[in-house]
Order: C-alpha cells, then structure tokens, then sequence
C-alpha cells in the first residue's frame, strides 16, 4: 500500500487526537462498568447536612442540592445516558440499513413508498417528533429509546439507500449474477459486507447524537423520572442553584455530556478515514 | 443459437440506445461486433449475457426464449452464458482475493467441491500464479485482475462468452495473452463467442466473422454514431 | 555516462529535453522501496518526437510525472531532467514550475482530457483564463485571442461556448491540446493521449499531434498504444520494468531490422496485425526486481549473462545484443 502524502505534522495531531479519543471512551467505559459493583455508596444518598457544597476531597464535584455526591450522580447518570443512547443508536442503525437495503433492493414501487414515508418523517423536526412520542408513555428509560431511535434511522436509511443503488449497478454484481448468485447471496455476500462500515460509522455517531437527544427530553421534564440520575435530569436539577451561583452541579454533568460524546466522534471520525482510503495513486502498484 | 431479434433496449424508454438491433451466433461461433465507443454495444452486450432487459425484442438462448432478465431468468440459462467487462477494476468485488473471486460462481451455485480443483485448473490457464491468487484486486495490476475475471467467467463452463471489450485497457502482450485463453477454451468446449470491441484490427484477427454496428440495426433506425468528422456524437 | 554523443539526437540543435540517470523510488510502508523508474537516458529535440511505450505499470508514467513535478511526497528523485534554458524539472522548486515551467515551457496533453477539463466553465472561458495567465492578454485581445488560439487545434470555433461535457471525446481532446499549447512550449508532454479512444480518433489525435511537432515543438508521447507510437514517432524508448531497455528510430524499430531487445520484439509480435502471440509470464513487480535483466525470466534467449543488470548503451540494455537475424549490432 502506498503512503498517502500527508506531512508529519498532521499525522502526529491526527494520531493525538485519536489517542485521546481513545483514552476517554476507555475511561468511560471503565467508569460505568466498574464503578457502580465496586464503589460500595449508595448514589441516592441524601445529606440535607452537606447540600450544594463546592468541589473539595472528600467531594470532587462537589454535592447538589440535597447533599448527594455528584461525581457518584454524574458516573450513574452517564450509565443511564450511555445505555440509552448506545441501544437507541444500535436500534436506529438497524432500522435504517433495513428500510435503506430493502428500499433500493426492491426498488420501483416499494421504493418510492418508503423514501416518501422518509421525507414525511424528515420534515418534522425530530425533538418534536420525539417529544409527541415520549408523551404517549409514562416517563421511563424505555420510552426515551424508543423515541430517540424512532426519529434517528431516517438519515441511515437515505444513506444505505443510495450506497445500495450506486453498488448495485457495478460490474461486479452483473457479473455475480451471471455467476448464478440468487437475489440474497448478492444482498449477503456482495452489498451488506459494503455497506456495513458505513452503517457501523453511522451507529457509532449515533450514540453522541442519542446521548444529546436523551438528554434534551430529560432536560425539558419529559424524559426520565427525575430520581433517576441521567445526564439530562441532573442539569436540569442543577438549574436553580446556577442562578444561586453555584456552578459546579451545572458543569460537571455538562462536561460529562460534552467529553465522552466528542470523544466518539473523534473515534467515528478516525475510522471513517480508514474505511475510506484516498484513492490509490495509479502510480503504485 | 443465441439470437436477439429486433432488439431495442436502453435507460430510458424515450432515447434507446440500442435500437432494433437483430444478430445470431451459432455454437463454436466467434462473431466480432464492432463499433464507436458510446454506440451502445456494451448495452446490447447485457442484454445478450441476460443481465439488461430490453423493452422490446426477443433472445432466444439455445432455442429456449429467455423470459425474465437478471434474477428473473432461471439460474441455469444465467449461467450458459459467462461474460467479461472492460473495466476489471469495477467488475470484481474489492473485499476478495483473487481466488475467491475465481470460486464465486461455484459457491454459489452450490458446487463447493469443486472449488479447490477447478481453481487449480483455470490459475495457471490464464496465467495466475498462487501467491497472486491471494491478492486482492487493489494490490494487482488491471492486467492480472483481468486474467482473474476471465477465469470467473469460464470456471462455470459456460456454453457462451460475452466479451465486452475485454482488452480495451490492456497492453498488446496481456491482450494477445488473454484472446489465447478464450481461444483454447473455445477449442475445447465448443463454445461461442460474442466479442464486442471498437478495434477492427483485433476483432478480424480473432473472430470467425466481424459485423459493424450500423449492420445489424435495422435499416432506418436512427443511429448516434459519431459521424467521420468528429465534430459531434 | 560515455554516451551522450551516442543518445543526442541528429540536427544542429541543442536538445529542448536533456534526461541523464533519472531514477524515481518511492518509500513504502515498512520502509520497503519500489524502484519505478531507474537510470533513464535520453534527449528530445525540437521538432522531434519521442514515443516512451511500454506496458501498463513499467513505470512511463512516473516518469512523466516527474518531468511535470507531479510526484507524491513518499517519491525521491536522482539524475537530471534539463530543459535548453538549463533548468533542472527534478530539482526546481514548486514555485518556479508553477511560475515558469508548466505551461510556458512544458506544456501537458493529459490522459483523460475531460477530466483535465474545468466542468463548470466553457472552453472559451477556459482558454482566456490560461491566456490572460500565460500571456498577459487582456481584454479587447482576448477574444480573438482564445479563438486564434482554438483554432490551433483545429477546435471549431462555434463550439467555444460550450461546456465540457457537451463535446465529444475527440473535441474534449482537442481543447486540452488547445490549451496544452498557449505558452507556446517547446516541449510537449503527453501522457497516454489515446487512452480509451476509438481507433479512428487515436489516429486524428496523434496526427494532429504530430502536426504540432512538425512546427518546431518537441514532443514526448507516453503510451501503450504501440500502433499510436508507430504513427507519430520519430524515435521509440521501450521501457520495461522501469528501465528503459532499447531507444531506436521508429521507422527501423517499427519496419526493418526491426527492434533488437527481445522484449521490444515480443511486444510487437503480440499486435493483432502481426504474430498475434504474447510474450510469457507477466512482468515483475517493481518492489522485487531480480538482481539481473528483468526481462530475463520470459526470454527464450536469457542464460548466464543475465544474471547481472545488462547496461544501457544508449540504444540497447541487453547482454545479446546482435539481432537475431544476424544483423550486426552497432550500425548507426
């Protein structure tokens, strides 16, 4: 394979950047899966006697507004978020290279039902869409996911759709059809290993995008149960004492949004470069 | 026999490009069809390889008229006839090496068994050596990726190949390389043999027989061939 | 080398393109490193033109890459490419190819020249671009100008407001020659010009070519199209394997003796319109050359001797070096 011409320099930030990427999806992950088994405090612990302290050594972050530890608040809160933003992301992907695959497979008629049925959910602004869904359930964990997968697989599904299309007048499917392949050896064995890593980036930048969307439902009271620490609820619990002045029950859920989320991206972004080489100079061999 | 009659076909109903374009190749037959680039022989090509359907016209296939095109024509009738694109870069999938390339059409038409013996067979015929079989098509050159195109056309035995300027991005030596190939297996099976291409000098040399594109349209079809002048298409 | 003399060609002029030991390697990943182009020899003078043929791959167009400083950055370069004005092209800088060689003393016929082509703008507007760039030419001048200058490749002047894609491959080209000749370079370099063209276009593309080699230009035409070299060529450098293995007149090299390499001789019997029977086996891969001639491995004449890299005499890099009808081996 021949070197792409990029200068070292570039390298070198690109390599820092995915490093870091790296190191904060690890420590998240560490974090959500770790700390709750091993770390023997119970996150909903209420101390009226130490409320809304700032950030010290026996309370990193600080406590919110009953007392509670936010950096216990905030490791549990983004378990929640994590977990429904990875479920809803995957669910969202799935549903997407489904209806996108199918869509263009089929084509014709089915085709356009389904692209129109795309556009029509497309022009509804999807926080709306998904807060008319939340709305029909009672707040819980389960309805957040539905609601946030069910307005994220649009864009997936025009994506597939249109990789599929460009596959599938290739060459080399004529030629696999010639071959004797059926209808589903050349979705299995031809098309879905091609359009698999975009469906992979996709999902993986769908997480952030779900952890946000939880976040904002949470955020407006629609969301989760407010005991129940997610991201989204302890910001907006956090909101009266901001206006107090106290501002780290506001910052240290936001950052923990904010990092893990570019972090992610980041992630997304280094593998969308390997999965999409430049073109080969035809100078190499 | 394969026959097209009256074949019109294209990619939009309005503007054919190919229009009522009628020839026969009799088994053991080698027919050069010639013609500009862009005249729409590489369309009539799919439609001969039941790969393009046309909106009008017939093909029959061995005396059996062919019915549905694509996954719509039975399997059996898709595989009597291998074909061959210009371009071998877009015509192989780019996650398989070399070999599974070549096996393709065996796996899946549920000869398995076969793969091992029949890839033994074809490498060294069309001039692939082991190490290049586990090479995937970015890390060969056109030539060699050809050589593996040609033998997933014929690893089926197919009763008719399809050449659609099969040599139009190769050099002299890979082309005269690649025509003995077709050649010795055509000695040997009896197959027949389309090959379309725009070079006279090669299609006499190789065929039984050369038509001009203009010569199998129907008289009166409009044709967009560049005219001698050059100064539009 | 001892044998400039030997390579420059006939005619009182200094040669317009003057190549000495030109090598390309490139650094792969792993550190390996792929000799592209290795020990280049040769001389182009004005109102001559060389064809470079070869198969795909034997490195001719990294070598044109490099006359046009067009090489990726894992590339490095030895010898000397000099131009009359005693410019290096391998040793000049980005800037000054960009200010004063490329167009104005090089000018590129390119392989795909509706690629070469801006989409989005017209021909006219194309060419008055390069002219108010080459030449100064402002407007009232330019129009006239550009449409002088269209006419110089025979590019009809009523399809100057159309854009690209409305023309066809042989106008496409012409356009890009149209524009290839603004400077008035005096040497031209064009890489596989006939690329994908049919046969009667290759033929008016490489006659017209050859028409502007005719008015005092030279030109260096890179292609795999042997019966394109035959037609337009005054010399023919066969490369193999990144070397260049024979450099002849074409019309002895093409029609009798005939070429001496055993290479060169394999290519031309494996046209259609001759012996119709290619050479065995496929060429190495430039990131494992053998020790000796490259060639070695498909020729029926190699023994001992070609286990150590045959030098290149300035027509020739064969140890065998009589023809194989007998003829001597050394008569210019």
């Amino acid at each position: 394979m021949a070197e792409t011409d990029f200068g070292p320099a570039r390298r070198t930030t690109r390599r820092i950047r995915v490093t870091a990427s790296a190191g904060i999806v690890a420590a998240v992950l560490l974090a959500v899966l770790l700390v709750p088994p091993l770390v023997q405090l119970d996150q909903q612990a209420v101390d009226l006697a130490a409320k809304l302290r700032p950030p010290s050594w026996q309370h990193p972050f600080g406590t919110d507004d009953v007392g509670r530890d936010l950096l216990l608040r905030c490791v549990y809160g983004l378990r929640v978020s994590l977990l429904v933003g990875v479920v809803a992301g995957l669910t969202a992907t799935v549903i997407g290279t489904a209806v996108g695959a199918l869509a263009a497979a089929f084509g014709g008629w089915t085709d356009r039902l389904v692209m129109r049925l795309v556009d029509t959910f497309s022009s509804v602004p999807h926080l709306l869409l998904g807060i008319f869904i939340v709305a029909m359930f009672r707040p819980g964990v389960g309805p957040v996911i539905v609601s946030v997968a069910l307005t994220h697989w649009l864009s997936t599904a025009r994506i597939v759709r249109s990789e599929v299309l460009s596959l599938r007048s290739r060459p080399f499917i004529d030629a696999a059809i010639s071959g004797g392949a059926s209808r589903g050896r050349v979705v299995v064995r031809h098309l879905l290993p091609a359009v698999l890593p975009q469906a992979g980036l996709a999902a993986v930048l769908m997480v952030p995008h779900a952890m946000w969307h939880e976040s904002a439902l949470s955020f407006l009271g629609l969301g989760l149960p407010t005991h129940q620490a997610s991201l989204g609820n302890l910001v907006q619990t956090a909101r009266g004492s901001l206006l107090a002045g106290d501002w780290w029950p506001t910052l240290f859920p936001g950052l923990f949004l904010v990092l893990p989320t570019l972090a992610l991206a980041g992630l997304a972004g280094a593998w969308r470069e390997r999965i999409n080489p430049r073109r080969r100079s035809e100078l190499m061999l | 026999m394969l026959e097209l009659t009256r074949v019109t076909a294209g990619y939009d109903r309005r503007e054919p490009v190919v229009r009522e374009v009628s020839l026969s190749l009799a088994p053991g037959e080698s027919l050069g069809l010639l013609g500009p680039s862009g005249c729409g022989k590489s369309t009539l090509a799919r439609v001969a390889a039941l790969l393009h359907r046309p909106y009008a016209g017939t093909v029959v296939l061995d005396g059996e008229p062919v019915r549905g095109w694509r996954h719509r024509a039975p399997r059996a009738q898709r595989t009597a006839v291998g074909v061959v694109f210009q371009q071998p870069r877009l015509s192989a999938d780019p996650r398989l090496t070399l070999r599974e390339l070549i096996a393709q059409p065996l796996r899946a038409t549920g000869r398995r068994a076969e793969v091992a013996d029949r890839v033994a067979a074809l490498a060294p015929a069309v001039g692939l050596t082991p190490e290049l079989l586990e090479r995937r098509p970015h890390e060969v050159s056109d030539g060699q990726l050809q050589r593996a195109c040609l033998a997933r056309a014929l690893v089926l035995r197919p009763r008719w190949l399809i050449c659609d300027e099969m040599t139009a991005m190769l050099d002299a030596s890979t082309t005269a390389a690649l025509v003995a190939v077709v050649e010795s297996y055509r000695r040997e099976s009896g197959a027949g043999l389309l090959a379309v291409g725009h070079d006279r000098v090669l299609l006499e040399r190789w065929c039984d027989r050369t038509v001009g594109w203009q010569e199998c349209s129907a008289p009166g079809a409009p044709q967009e061939v560049m005219g001698p002048g050059g100064q539009s298409s | 080398m001892k044998t400039d003399a030997v390579t420059t060609a006939p005619g009182p002029k200094a040669p317009v393109l003057s190549v000495r030991g030109l090598s390309v390697r490139f650094r792969m990943r792993g550190g390996r490193q792929v000799a592209a182009v290795a020990d280049a020899h040769f001389d182009l003078a004005a109102g001559e033109c060389l064809a470079l043929v070869g198969e795909s791959g034997c490195g001719k167009s990294v070598l044109a890459s490099a006359l046009l400083g067009l090489l990726p950055g894992n590339a490095r370069t030895s010898g000397s490419a000099l131009l009359d004005d005693g410019t290096d092209l391998l040793t000049a800088g980005e800037r000054s190819l960009a200010r004063t060689v490329r167009g104005r003393r090089v000018g590129l016929v390119p392989q795909s020249p509706a690629a070469h082509l801006t989409p989005v703008r017209t021909v006219r507007a194309q060419l008055e671009e390069t002219l108010r760039e080459l030449t100064g030419a402002r407007r009232p001048a330019l129009r006239p100008a550009a449409e002088r200058a269209a006419a110089r490749a025979s590019f009809p002047a009523g399809h100057l407001d159309r854009y690209p894609h409305e023309l066809s491959g042989g106008l496409a080209q012409r356009a890009a020659t149209a524009l290839a000749l603004i400077g008035d370079a005096p040497l031209l370099l064009a890489d596989e010009p006939t690329t994908g063209l049919d046969r009667e276009l290759v033929e008016r593309t490489v006659d017209e070519l050859r028409r502007h080699t005719d008015g005092g230009r030279a030109l260096l035409i890179i292609t795999h199209d042997l019966a394109a070299a035959e037609r337009i060529a005054d010399r023919v450098a066969v490369m193999y394997a990144g070397r260049i293995v024979e450099l002849d007149d074409a019309e002895r090299f093409f029609g009798r003796p005939g070429p001496r390499h055993p290479y060169a001789r394999g290519l031309l019997d494996a046209l259609p319109e001759r012996a119709f029977v290619p050479i065995p086996g496929m060429p190495p891969e430039l990131g494992a050359l053998p020790e000796g001639c490259a060639f070695a491995a498909r020729c029926d004449r190699a023994d001992e001797l070609c286990s150590v890299q045959p030098p290149f005499d300035g027509r020739l890099a064969c140890r065998h070096g009589a023809r194989a009808d007998g003829e001597e081996p050394d008569r210019a």
